[in-house]
Formats: structure tokens, C-alpha cells, sequence
């Protein structure tokens, strides 16, 4: 069940109404009947590996508690064991042996071992790793296990963010089950305004975009180099409308029942670095590698290349996260080398900076800054948006060489789209550095406030793109 | 809660009432051309399908050749849908004297696109309820979305703008729908494997009988068509195989020119590989047009 689909907005309003009729002892059986019936619209079948990873770590997690040390140290390697395998099989099986396939050609061998034929349950990587978050919370002593299974069944699937995130911590979620939400008129209206900004960022922006970067993406090989860097620039903005609006309608309808989700983007098109970027970019997930990957590993509170090495683990372990495909790595990669080249590089461009001045002009500075940190991101999403290594090759070949005309299908798609990205660029300045001044959005005067809204639904029906399909993130 | 939503639903009812107003006074561009063939449009020969058809069947041929009046209702990229629309919206008003459908390989082969492309009727859904069978093919949430007065203009604006001003007349020279391309094919000849079987979409296959049907039970003549294609292709195309197929069991003409050697074999009578120029165009109507008159 997409979020951008009637089917939902019908579901929507049933569950929340029926969420406040219902006695506040069995609203939990309700949330995990409609989460599963969420689910269930996508493949049916995909349910029982849920089911299989919520047993586990339900169990896994009373015993980690019950014991000491080293059979406790055991009980979460097998949790994890469980919840990578499961990852493994469905996400990464054929892509290992795509590659030993490979390797054995290499020695003229063939590879006896057969591919399956499976596809990929939604969002698995989600609330795969939502689950392991409470083992190893429940491990490290900071969560206590949940003995009631049905309010852990809903910890790792609360539809809001079940296939796409934000990916909870426990600390943050699992009480919330268990509290008494009033119904609060202005709580509801917040959530719902925060479901239409994120509706208004998917069906206006990025499916608006989408129509250019797919038409350019989908034949590489007839585009000229201006019209993939377009289409490039057009996926930055893009990918994140369509995340980071599939966020805001989990976090809005969450918020709608009393529930308060993790900030998941904090304008990351606007970082002054890519280092800063990933502080504002898909934070759950940025964050999770922190807790659960980087500071094990020892962080930065190790030799220096012992540091960088860490973060290119950690970036290229995500990058396998999005998907089981070279590209991604890659892109992970790229990422990663950014942050390090950043910290090798940091004294000679302060250096620089002093050298030209650039502190006279703070405002240029800061432009220079966030226009490079835009460009190096978007650079690195080649790797993400293109199908294959030799396709994003040849997408940075064409950009390379400069030429050419920009395609046109109809020249209303790209003032659509201009126009699109530039209403939402002024709506992210505004948050970003003019938050004290005259606002809309948050307009004491009902009638402003509410007419900004009002508008917003508007401009959906109006410039929204209905048929655009499903969010870029259910892949993963 | 209740205000906010009266704040909605009068915007929407103005800007809805605008739009409309705006939409039906265009008097260029491609919603123009639908608004002409769904309303106004009396013409004794009649011509249905794509860009194909728009490209290709010049009108002033048929019209001097038979001499009647000829109307080209081809839409770009429009499905057979749009097609069958343009046939019932017609039917409702006169009956033509020749009606010609241009075929296009693939035309059967599923895709979601085919029913996107059903927005393109959307303005036309309150004034015509004999297409709204057809319009909810689209999805089925359709009828309760027209509850706005917006929606049907949905991603429209623009359009509406520039069909409103010189912009369409000054870029397309439109003689009754034709549309003709002056270029000539300047790729490399492009390889299509039909060899792999594709899935047929029912409804598009219905859709195509039940617009042989119609054309039958009205008694006009029927001539579906498929131009050449420039392109080396394998096998042959699914879609084409079961339009023949239809066509002779309902006894209704179909003349396929799809891997005609005489075309095939001249890129100079090519805009691009799915299109005639203006050169084939004149070559390719004159082979049509004796075909009809040999029917006859």
C-alpha cells in the first residue's frame, strides 16, 4: 500500500478513527492488525519471514536478558546471525553468486550453484536492522526486553515506518505503545500538515522530476551529456523529495495518533559539507551505523588510518545496504572517500580560505560551500540512480564532454520541474536561515496559516503527478 | 477543521471553473485537437491512433481523393483507449463515412503508461459519460477523484497557457490534425527482437474489438493500418500478429505495411524510425488510399 494512494488515505482514516474509539488496552492489537494488513498489500507470503525475524528476536531478547556473559554474547550473535541471514538471502544471494559466477568464469569454470528466483520483500532492510537495534539495545543493557509479544511485534512493524523508516531506536518507540493517547485536535493537525508537506514534496517534486530523469536515465545511450547532467541534478532533488516526503507522511501520521517518530532529514540540501550532509541526510540510518558499526569499531578514537579505514567500512557497509548491485557500492565508496579526503585535506583549504580571504565574504563562503557539498552528493548519485557500472561510466562520460542539447519532451515538464524545485528550495532558506521571520506555515493568523495548507492540497491536485507510482526507498 | 476544508473546496470549485474556461477557448495544441474530435468535428473520413497517425495520414489526400472531408484525431503516445473514446464521442453526434485506425506495433503489450495516458480525458469525463467506462480503466479511484473540479486539469496548466496564445500555431503547421515532419532519418538503423513473448493486455485487445464492433454495427467502413517501420526486426510484433488476426475474423480491411520492403529499404522516406516524412507520407497515403478504392 503506497502512501501516495487512496487505498491508503482510506486506511488512514479507519485505523485513526477506530485508534481513538477503541479502549487503550487493545489499541495495540488494532495498530498490529492494520500493520499487517499494510504489509500484506505488497506480498501476502513476505509476512511469514516477519514473523520468523520478530520470533526470534522477541526470544533472543528475554534470554540475552535472563543470561550472563558469554551465552548472552552468543544469544545476540545468533539474533544477528538470524537477521543478516534473512538479509543475505532474499537481498544479497544472487549478487554473491553473480560474483563467484564471475570469478570461476575467470578459471574457466562454470558456477554450479543456482540462482533464485525471489523477489525482494519490501523494505527489508528496514525493519531488519529496526529489529537488531533492540537485541543489541537489549545486550548493551540499555533497553529492557519486552515480554509482551504482540506490543514487540508492533515495535518492529508500526506501519507509519515499517517499509521505509525512519528506522527506530527502542528507547524512542516502545514505551510510546503503551502510553494513553488522548485524542488532541491540534496534535492531529499538526501530523496531518506534516503528511501534506511530505505529499506535496513526492507527488509535486520528486514524481515531477522523476518524469525527466527517467525518460533521460532509461536511454542513456540516445541522451547528450547536458541532458544527463540535468537529469542528474534533477535526481538529487528527487531522491530526496521522495524519501524525505515518504518520511514526513510516516512522522505526520505517526504524530497523528500521538506517536513522535525520529527526525529522519534536517534540509541536507543545504549542508556546508558532506560530512555535515550525512548529519542531516536519512539520520536514522546515518545514526545507526554510528551506534552499531562506527563506534564499535573504535570511530575516530583510533590511529589515523585506522580512522579512515573505519569510515570507508562503514560507508561502503551502507552502500551494500541500499542494494545488492556494484553501483552501490561504489557510490558508498565515493562517500566515504569524501569524509576522508576531508579530514586530510582540512588545513590546507582553512589554509587557502585565509590566503584569499574568504571571511570578507561569508555570504559567498557559504553559497561556495553548500553548492560544492550539492555537486559532490550529486556527482556520487550517479552511482545510485544508474542500473549498472557501465551505464553510470557512460552517463559520466556524456557529462564530461559538455554536449549537446538539453531533450525536451514537452518543454512543460522542465518549467514544472524548475518550478517545483524552486518553491521548495524557498520553503528549505526560509526553515534554514530565516526562521524568526514572517512565516506561513506557522502564521498565528488561522486564516493565513491554514490558507497555506489549503494551498498546499491545492497545488497537489493541481501539479501533482498521480500516477507516479511507488516511493525509490521500498526497494531497500 | 470545517473551515479549512471550505477554504479547499472553494478553491478548488474557482480555480476548477477557470480552468475549464481556459481549456475549452484554446484554439492550438494537442488538447485543442481532442476537444475538435470529441465535440465538434463532422467529418466524413475519420482518423484514429498516435503519433503515427498524426504524422502520417495527411488529410487533404483522403479529402480530395474521396471527396469528403477528413479529420486526423490521432493524439501522441495515446493508447488504443484514447482511440475508442474518440470513436464513441463521435458516434454520439454523426455517423463518419470511413473511419481508418492506425495500428502501432506493441499497441496490445501491457503497460501502466497506456493508462496514465487515459488523463488526456479527464476534462471530458463530465460532458461525456459515454467515455467513462473507458476513463476508469485508469484506476479505481477515478470517479471519486472527479469529485474535484481541479483534478481533470491535473498537470494542465501549462498547457492550457500556451494553447491559449500564438506558441502551438507558431510550432506546428496543423492541416485537420496532420501533422507533417519535414526531417529526414539521420540514426542508425536500430535492431527490435519480437522474437520474446510479451504479455497482451485484455483490455486493450477488448477495447480494439469492441472499436471494430461499433464501426460494424454503425455500418461504416472500417480500414486499420499499420505504416512501416525503419527498423530491422525479428520475428514479428505480438500485437500485430493478434490485430491481423481480429481483423480478418471480424472481415474488416487491415493493411500492414509494418516491414513493407518498399519502405524499409529507403531511410530518405523517414523523419525517424517511426515515422514518415513528408516524402513517405505522399508515397505511403496514395498506397493506402488505392487500397480502399480497391475495396470498394
Amino acid at each position: 500500500m503506497l502512501f501516495n494512494s487512496f487505498h491508503f488515505l482510506f486506511f488512514f482514516i479507519l485505523v485513526t478513527t477506530l485508534y481513538f474509539i477503541l479502549p487503550y488496552k487493545i489499541r495495540w492489537l488494532l495498530l498490529l492488525l492494520a500493520s499487517c494488513y499494510f504489509y500484506m498489500a505488497f506480498v501476502p507470503i513476505y509476512i511469514l519471514i516477519l514473523g520468523f525475524t520478530i520470533v526470534v528476536d522477541y526470544f533472543a531478547g528475554i534470554l540475552i536478558e535472563q543470561s550472563l556473559l558469554k551465552r548472552r554474547r552468543l544469544l545476540l550473535i545468533i539474533s544477528l546471525v538470524a537477521n543478516i541471514g534473512i538479509l543475505c538471502i532474499f537481498k544479497y544471494y544472487n549478487f554473491i553468486n553473480d560474483n563467484f559466477s564471475f570469478l570461476l568464469t575467470g578459471f574457466g569454470l562454470s558456477n554450479p550453484i543456482p540462482y533464485l528466483n525471489i523477489l525482494l520483500p519490501i523494505g527489508l532492510s528496514f525493519h531488519t536492522f529496526q529489529a537488531m537495534s533492540y537485541t543489541i539495545e537489549v545486550y548493551r543493557g540499555n533497553q529492557k526486553a519486552e515480554r509482551h509479544f504482540g506490543i514487540y511485534a508492533l515495535y518492529v512493524m508500526f506501519y507509519p515506518q515499517l517499509v521505509a523508516g525512519p528506522i527506530e531506536r527502542p528507547q524512542n518507540l516502545l514505551h510510546q505503545f503503551r502510553e494513553k493517547h488522548r485524542f488532541d485536535s491540534d496534535r492531529v493537525f499538526e501530523g496531518l500538515k506534516i503528511m501534506i508537506w511530505g505529499l506535496f514534496k513526492k507527488l509535486v517534486v520528486a514524481d515531477r522530476l522523476g518524469i525527466y530523469v527517467n525518460g533521460a536515465y532509461n536511454n542513456i545511450e540516445h541522451q547528450d551529456g547536458m541532458t544527463l547532467l540535468l537529469a542528474t541534478i534533477f535526481f538529487s532533488f528527487q531522491i530526496y523529495c521522495d524519501f524525505s516526503g515518504y518520511s514526513d507522511i510516516a512522522i505526520g501520521t505517526a504524530r497523528v495518533m500521538g506517536f513522535d517518530l525520529m527526525t529522519n532529514f534536517k534540509r541536507p540540501i543545504l549542508a556546508k559539507s558532506t560530512g555535515g550532509f550525512w548529519k542531516r541526510w536519512h539520520i536514522s540510518l546515518s545514526t545507526w551505523f554510528k551506534d552499531y558499526l562506527y563506534f564499535p569499531m573504535g570511530g575516530s578514537k583510533v590511529s589515523v588510518p585506522r580512522w579512515y579505514f573505519n569510515l570507508m567500512v562503514v560507508f561502503l557497509i551502507s552502500g551494500l545496504w541500499h542494494g545488492s548491485n556494484w553501483t552501490y557500492i561504489v557510490w558508498g565508496g565515493i562517500n566515504g572517500f569524501y569524509l576522508v579526503f576531508a579530514i586530510i585535506t582540512k588545513k590546507y583549504r582553512e589554509k587557502f580560505n585565509a590566503f584569499i580571504r574568504i571571511d570578507r565574504s561569508p555570504r559567498l563562503f557559504l553559497f561556495t560551500q553548500i553548492l560544492t557539498t550539492f555537486l559532490l552528493i550529486t556527482f556520487s548519485r550517479i552511482f545510485f540512480r544508474a542500473r549498472t557500472m557501465e551505464e553510470a561510466f557512460a552517463v559520466i562520460k556524456k557529462i564530461a564532454t559538455f554536449k549537446g542539447s538539453i531533450f525536451n519532451d514537452g518543454v512543460a515538464i522542465i518549467i514544472y520541474s524548475f518550478l517545483a524545485i524552486s518553491f521548495l528550495m524557498i520553503v528549505e532558506l526560509k526553515k534554514e536561515y530565516y526562521t524568526g521571520s514572517f512565516t506561513l506555515s506557522n502564521n498565528k493568523n488561522f486564516w493565513i496559516r491554514n490558507g497555506y495548507y489549503a494551498s498546499l492540497i491545492f497545488l497537489i491536485v493541481l501539479l501533482g503527478v498521480f500516477d507516479g507510482g511507488q516511493f525509490i526507498y521500498f526497494q531497500f | 477543521m470545517l473551515a479549512f476544508f471550505a477554504v479547499i473546496f472553494l478553491m478548488d470549485r474557482a480555480a476548477g471553473s477557470l480552468l475549464k474556461h481556459f481549456y475549452y477557448k484554446q484554439d492550438s495544441g494537442f488538447d485543442h485537437s481532442s476537444t475538435y474530435a470529441m465535440d465538434k468535428t463532422t467529418a466524413d473520413i475519420l482518423v484514429l491512433g498516435s503519433s503515427r497517425a498524426v504524422n502520417i495520414f495527411d488529410t487533404k489526400l483522403f479529402s480530395d481523393k474521396f471527396n469528403g472531408s477528413c479529420y486526423n484525431a490521432g493524439r501522441y503516445g495515446e493508447p488504443i483507449f484514447y482511440h475508442y473514446a474518440i470513436l464513441k464521442s463521435a458516434l454520439k453526434r454523426y455517423k463518419p463515412k470511413m473511419i481508418i485506425l492506425s495500428f502501432d506495433a506493441g499497441s496490445f503489450s501491457k503497460s501502466a503508461e497506456s493508462y496514465d495516458r487515459l488523463s488526456v480525458l479527464l476534462p471530458y469525463y463530465k460532458n461525456h459519460p459515454e467515455i467513462r467506462p473507458i476513463v476508469t480503466l485508469k484506476g479505481p479511484y477515478e470517479k471519486l477523484k472527479m469529485l474535484s473540479s481541479t483534478y481533470p486539469y491535473n498537470s494542465l496548466l501549462l498547457p492550457i497557457i500556451t494553447g491559449n496564445t500564438t506558441f502551438n500555431k507558431a510550432k506546428y503547421a496543423n492541416e485537420n490534425g496532420f501533422i507533417p515532419i519535414e526531417r529526414n532519418f539521420a540514426g542508425s538503423l536500430q535492431t527490435f527482437d519480437y522474437t520474446k513473448e510479451l504479455k497482451l493486455d485484455t483490455n486493450k485487445i477488448n477495447t480494439y474489438k469492441m472499436l471494430i464492433e461499433d464501426c460494424l454495427a454503425y455500418q461504416i467502413p472500417l480500414y486499420i493500418t499499420c505504416p512501416p517501420y525503419m527498423i530491422n526486426a525479428i520475428g514479428i510484433d505480438s500485437s500485430i500478429s493478434k490485430a491481423i488476426k481480429i481483423a480478418a475474423e471480424k472481415k474488416v480491411h487491415f493493411f500492414d505495411y509494418s516491414r513493407d520492403s518498399f519502405f524499409t529499404t529507403k531511410p530518405a522516406l523517414f523523419a525517424d524510425y517511426r515515422h514518415l516524412n513528408k516524402e513517405g507520407v505522399l508515397l505511403f497515403c496514395n498506397k493506402i488510399i488505392k487500397r480502399i478504392e480497391d475495396t470498394k
